[in-house]
C-alpha cells in the first residue's frame, strides 16, 4: 500500500490544481488512514489542505485541518505548531464565507484561535487582521476599525503575512470602506515594486480596477486590468474572476464573454456563500447587458444560468446571509455594487 | 540652506559595474554597442564614411582597444556621460541612437569590471578638439587636449586587472566578439601584431532562406529541426526565425530563446520573447525596438513587449495552419512528438484547439482513437470526468455501443468538452457515473415482480454500505454487475471520520459542511439480468443462498474496481466465501454418502 500512496502522490505533481487532484489526495487519505501510521495520515491531510484552496475547494480544507486540530491538540509534542497555526489562520478567513454556519460559531473559532495564539506564543496581529474582515462584511464598522488599529498595532511574528500581502490588505480595508484614494496611496509601495509575494502585485491589480475607475481613471484602470490578467490562472480565483467579469462588461464585452465562459463552471462549483455570492452577482451585471441586444451566439451553461436563475440564487444567498447576520448589510451592500456597476456602464459603456 | 547628500562614487560604479551584469565579458557587448551606436550616430550627420570597429590585442602589457570611426565625443559630452546614467532610465525614447551619450556611460562603467583604469581617446565630428579622458573607478577623471589630431570617432584602452588578463588573449576576445557581434553590419575586424580578422562576415539565420536555416541550426545545436518558421513584428521591429525541436520537451523546462538587439546578442536564455504555448520552438529573433533592462540582458515587459509576443505568436500559429494543408506529413510528425504538450496548449488557446483537436487522440470504450475518427463515426459522446469512471463503465459501454471517451487524463476533459465549437452536429456530455446503468435496458414487468424480492433483500444488506441496487438488462452477458461509485463517496468517508475525529467546535463545523454543502453520495450496484449466474440466484428462490451471492458479488464488484475495502467490507467478503466453501463442502458430503 506505501507503493499505491508513493505512486498516487507522485502523479499529482503533475496534476493541475483541480477537482481531479483532489480526488487523487483523497484517495491517499483513504489509504494512509486504513494502512500507515498516523503521522502519515496527518501529513496526507495537511498537504489536503494546502491544495484544497487552490483547487477552488475552501471548505475541503475545513475538513482535513478539523481532522488535524484535534490530534495536534491530542499530541502537541508530536507535531509543528506552526504550520498548524499557519493552516488556522486560513480557517479564518473562510469560516465567516459560509453563512451556513453561525456567527456564534464563528465567534468560538475566533475566540479558541485567539487562545492558541497566546498558548503557542504567537502576536494577536494575525488574529485582528482576520478579525477585520469578519467584522466589516457583516457591517460592523466600528469593530472593523477597531481591528484595523489593533491589527496595525500588534507585533509581527512569523505567524503574520508577509509585508507585500499586508501592505495589499490596507489597500483593500481602504477600498471596502469607501476611501479609495487613501487605498490607492496605501498600495504605493506595491506598484512601485518595492514590495511583492508569491501573489502580490497580481492580487493588487484586480483590486484597484474599479476604485480607479470610480474615481475616473480609466486609462490608468485599463492598463492595471491588462497587467492583472495575465497573472491570474487557476480555480482560486473565484472572487477576482467576477471583479474582471464586471470590469470587461463595461470596457470589453468580447473579453468579458471570453472570461465568462472559462469561468462559469468554476462559479457553479463553488461552495463557498460568499464567493458564489460575489462571482454570481457580477455575472448578474454581465448578463444584464449582454441580454440588452439580440445575440446569435448562446453563451455556455445558458440553459441552466439565466437571469431568472439568478435571481433565484443571489436572493437565496442573500437571505442565507442576512439571517446569520441578523441585518441586511450584504444584501445593501450589493445593490449599491449594482449601482455603481449601472453607474459606470452609463459613463463608460462601450455597448 | 540647501545641502546635497554626499554619495560615495566609488560605492555606485562598483554597484553598477560588479552587480549589474551576470557575465563579466559582457564589457565586450557593451564597448561593440558604443562602437555601433556612434558609427550610426556619424552615418545620420550625412557623413560618407565606412564605418568600422577595429579591436586590438597587446597581449604583452595585457591591454585592449576598441576603435571606432563614429562620431567622437565633444568636451561637453564627456562630462555628461556619466552625470547622465540615472537620467536616461527617465526618458521616454531612451534607445532613439540620438540618446546614445548616457547609454555610452552605461556601457563604459561594465569596464571597470575588468580594468582599473579606462582611457579613452576621442576626437567629434562636430569640434576639431583631440581629447583624451582618463576615468577611475573612484569616480575621478582627468580630460585633457592632445597636441596631435587623431582620426574622428573614439577610441577606449584597456589594461585588464590581473585576475582577468586572458581577456586580453585572441583566443577570448575572438570568442567574445563572434558571441555578441557575429550578425552585426558595420565591419569588426580584431587585430593581434600582424593578424587581423574579421569577425562578421555571416548573414544573420533570420535573413537566410529555409535549407540554410537548418543547416545553421543543425550545424550549431547538432539537432536538425523539423522546420523553420519564419518570424516578423512590425511594431517590435522584429525579424526571426523559430525552429521546430525535432524531440520532446518538458513544459516544465525553461526555454532558451537567442535573442538580439539592434543584433548584438542580447541573451541566449530568454524564456518569455514567445508566448509560453510555442514550447515547441526555439527561437533566435533580432529587434529593433523592443526596450532592454538596465542590464541589457532582458526586455522590459512592458505593453509593447506583450504586443509583440502576441504578434510573433500569431506568426507561428498561421504558419502551422497552413502546414496541414500544404504538408500534412510533417504535421502529423510534429504532432506525435510534441504531443503531451500540445494537448495542453490546445486545451489553452481557441486556434490552436481548432487547428490540433482532429490529431489527437483519446482514450476511449472503442481503444485509443484519433478525434477526427470519433467524429466521423460518433455524433452523441459521453466523457467521463476521471480515469476511475472510465475503467468502471469502458466494458460496458462498447457493449452497449456508447462512446465514452477518458476523461480522466490531463485536458483531455476540457477538450472534449469543448468539441461542439468545432462540430455543431456533436453532442457531448459528461458521464454521471451514478446514473450510467440507468440507461440501459429495463426489464419487463413480469420480470420486475420476479426480481422484486432479491431487489429488496439487495438493498438492505447494503444500505449500510451507502450502495443502492437495482437490476437491468445488458451487454456483455459475462459480466454479473456493475459497480459505479463516483469520487464524493472518499470526500464523504473523510467527512465522516473528521466529525468523529475532531474537537466539539470543529466537529460542527464539518457537520455542517457535510449536512448542508453536500449531498450524501450513494454508490450503485446493477445486477446484470442478461448474465446466467444472477439468474440463477434470482430463480434460486433460497434467501440465505441469495444473501451470500449478494455479499460476494458486491465485495467481488469492489476488489474488481480497485476501491480500497473496509473492515466490514473485507469481513463481508470473508463470511460470504467460507459461506460458499461450506455449502460446497457439505453438498459434496451429502453426494458421497
Amino acid at each position: 500500500m506505501n507503493t499505491r500512496f508513493q505512486e498516487l502522490r507522485r502523479s499529482t505533481w503533475s496534476m493541475p490544481d483541480g477537482k481531479q487532484k483532489l480526488a487523487v489526495l483523497e484517495e491517499m487519505i483513504r489509504v494512509a488512514d486504513r494502512y500507515m501510521t498516523e503521522e502519515e495520515a496527518y501529513q496526507a491531510r495537511m498537504d489536503y489542505s494546502n491544495a484544497a484552496p487552490e483547487c477552488g475547494c475552501p471548505e475541503r480544507m475545513l475538513v482535513s485541518f478539523s481532522w488535524c486540530l484535534k490530534k495536534f491538540e491530542d499530541n502537541p509534542g508530536n507535531y509543528s505548531n506552526f504550520y498548524i497555526m499557519w493552516h488556522y489562520k486560513w480557517v479564518l478567513g473562510y469560516v465567516w464565507r459560509l453563512p451556513e454556519l453561525s456567527l456564534e460559531q464563528i465567534e468560538r473559532v475566533f475566540e479558541d484561535f485567539k487562545e492558541k495564539c497566546h498558548t503557542y506564543g504567537y502576536s494577536l496581529r494575525v488574529y485582528y487582521q482576520k478579525r477585520l474582515n469578519f467584522m466589516l462584511w457583516q457591517g460592523k464598522m466600528a469593530e472593523a476599525a477597531e481591528c484595523y488599529k489593533s491589527w496595525r498595532a500588534a507585533k509581527r511574528d512569523s505567524l503574520s503575512d508577509c509585508s507585500a500581502c499586508e501592505q495589499n490588505m490596507f489597500g483593500s480595508y481602504h477600498f471596502a470602506i469607501g476611501h479609495h484614494k487613501k487605498g490607492l496611496q496605501s498600495l504605493r509601495p506595491i506598484l512601485e515594486g518595492k514590495m511583492s509575494c508569491r501573489s502580490v502585485p497580481q492580487n493588487t491589480y484586480s483590486e484597484m480596477m474599479l476604485p480607479l475607475l470610480k474615481l475616473g481613471e480609466y486609462d490608468r484602470a485599463t492598463e492595471t486590468a491588462k497587467k492583472a490578467y495575465r497573472f491570474i490562472k487557476g480555480p482560486s480565483y473565484l472572487e477576482e474572476y467576477g471583479t474582471f467579469l464586471q470590469f470587461f462588461t463595461v470596457t470589453d464585452m468580447p473579453k468579458a464573454v471570453k472570461l465568462y465562459e472559462q469561468t462559469v463552471g468554476l462559479g457553479l462549483g463553488s461552495k463557498l456563500g460568499w464567493d458564489r455570492l460575489q462571482y454570481f452577482v457580477s455575472v448578474r451585471i454581465f448578463l444584464k447587458e449582454w441580454s440588452r441586444t439580440r445575440r446569435r451566439k448562446k453563451l455556455a451553461e445558458s440553459e441552466l444560468v439565466t437571469l431568472g436563475w439568478l435571481d433565484q440564487e443571489i436572493s437565496r444567498l442573500v437571505q442565507a446571509f442576512n439571517r446569520r447576520n441578523g441585518n441586511s448589510f450584504v444584501e445593501e451592500w450589493i445593490r449599491e455594487k449594482e449601482k455603481v456597476a449601472a453607474r459606470l456602464q452609463s459613463a463608460y459603456g462601450t455597448a | 540652506m540647501n545641502l546635497n547628500f554626499q554619495v560615495n562614487l566609488q560605492g555606485i560604479i562598483d554597484l553598477l559595474s560588479n552587480h549589474l551584469y551576470s557575465d563579466p565579458g559582457v564589457f565586450v557587448r557593451e564597448l561593440l554597442q558604443n562602437g555601433v551606436d556612434a558609427v550610426t550616430a556619424r552615418k545620420r550627420l550625412g557623413h560618407q564614411t565606412e564605418g568600422k570597429v577595429s579591436v586590438e590585442l597587446f597581449p604583452s602589457s595585457h591591454t585592449i582597444s576598441f576603435m571606432d570611426n563614429g562620431i567622437g565625443l565633444t568636451q561637453t559630452e564627456i562630462e555628461q556621460f556619466l552625470a547622465r546614467i540615472g537620467s536616461t532610465t527617465k526618458q521616454a525614447d531612451q534607445d532613439s541612437a540620438d540618446d546614445f551619450i548616457g547609454q555610452f556611460g552605461v556601457g563604459l562603467l561594465s569596464c571597470f569590471v575588468m580594468s582599473d583604469e579606462i582611457v579613452l581617446i576621442t576626437r567629434s565630428a562636430l569640434e576639431g578638439d583631440s581629447l583624451e579622458w582618463r576615468g577611475k573607478p573612484d569616480g575621478t577623471y582627468v580630460i585633457n587636449k592632445l597636441q596631435r589630431t587623431v582620426p574622428i570617432g573614439t577610441t577606449v584602452f584597456l589594461k585588464m586587472k590581473p585576475e582577468y588578463e586572458e581577456y586580453a588573449e585572441w583566443y577570448k576576445m575572438y570568442e567574445l566578439l563572434e558571441r555578441y557581434g557575429k550578425y552585426l553590419e558595420t565591419p569588426i575586424v580584431l587585430t593581434e601584431d600582424k593578424d587581423s580578422r574579421l569577425i562578421n562576415d555571416s548573414t544573420p539565420p533570420w535573413r537566410m532562406d529555409k535549407p540554410e536555416a537548418i543547416a545553421y541550426i543543425e550545424d550549431s545545436e547538432y539537432d536538425k529541426p523539423m522546420d523553420i518558421i519564419p518570424l516578423k513584428s512590425l511594431i517590435g521591429e522584429v525579424e526571426g526565425i523559430a525552429y521546430i525541436l525535432p524531440y520532446a520537451v518538458s513544459l516544465q523546462e525553461e526555454k532558451r530563446h537567442k535573442v538580439y538587439l539592434k543584433r548584438v546578442l542580447l541573451s541566449d536564455k530568454m524564456t518569455n520573447i514567445l508566448p509560453s504555448w510555442a514550447f515547441f520552438v526555439n527561437g533566435i529573433i533580432n529587434t529593433n525596438s523592443l526596450r532592454p533592462t538596465a542590464s541589457r540582458e532582458s526586455f522590459q515587459e512592458n505593453d509593447l513587449f506583450y504586443l509583440v509576443r502576441d504578434e510573433l505568436g500569431a506568426c507561428i500559429k498561421q504558419y502551422l495552419m497552413d502546414l496541414a494543408s500544404a504538408n500534412p506529413d510533417l504535421f502529423h510528425r510534429m504532432v506525435i512528438i510534441h504531443y503531451a504538450s500540445l494537448k495542453t496548449m490546445a486545451a489553452e488557446d481557441e486556434e490552436l484547439y481548432e487547428l490540433f483537436i482532429r490529431h489527437l487522440s483519446f482514450e476511449t470504450s472503442y481503444g485509443d482513437m484519433k478525434m477526427g475518427d470519433i467524429l466521423r463515426e460518433h455524433k452523441t459522446i459521453m466523457v467521463t470526468s476521471t480515469f476511475d469512471e472510465f475503467r468502471q463503465v469502458a466494458r460496458v459501454a462498447k457493449a452497449q455501443g456508447m462512446m465514452v471517451i477518458n476523461g480522466g487524463y490531463v485536458h483531455d476533459l476540457d477538450l472534449v468538452r469543448k468539441l461542439p465549437t468545432v462540430d455543431e452536429n456533436v453532442q457531448v456530455s459528461v458521464l454521471d457515473i451514478l446514473s450510467f446503468s440507468s440507461r440501459f435496458e429495463s426489464l419487463k414487468q413480469s420480470e420486475r415482480d420476479e426480481v422484486q424480492p432479491f431487489l429488496m433483500l439487495s438493498d438492505q444488506l447494503l444500505a449500510n454500505y451507502q450502495c443502492q441496487t437495482l437490476i437491468k438488462w445488458f451487454e456483455p452477458a459475462d459480466i454479473p454487475v456493475l459497480f459505479n461509485i463516483n469520487q464524493e463517496v472518499n470526500f464523504f468517508k473523510m467527512m465522516e471520520e473528521s466529525e468523529k475525529e475532531a474537537n466539539p467546535l470543529f466537529a460542527e463545523v464539518v457537520h455542517v459542511i457535510k449536512d448542508e454543502l453536500y449531498e450524501k453520495p450513494y454508490a450503485r450496484l446493477c445486477f446484470n439480468y442478461n448474465n446466467p449466474i444472477v439468474r440463477k440466484a434470482i430463480a434460486s428462490g433460497d434467501a440465505k443462498l441469495q444473501r451470500t451471492c449478494i455479499e460476494l458479488l458486491y465485495t467481488q464488484a469492489l476488489l474488481m474496481g480497485n476501491h480500497p475495502l473496509s473492515g466490514h467490507e473485507l469481513r463481508l467478503m470473508n463470511d460470504s466465501l467460507l459461506e460458499f466453501m461450506n455449502m460446497g463442502l457439505d453438498r459434496n458430503a451429502e453426494a458421497s454418502r
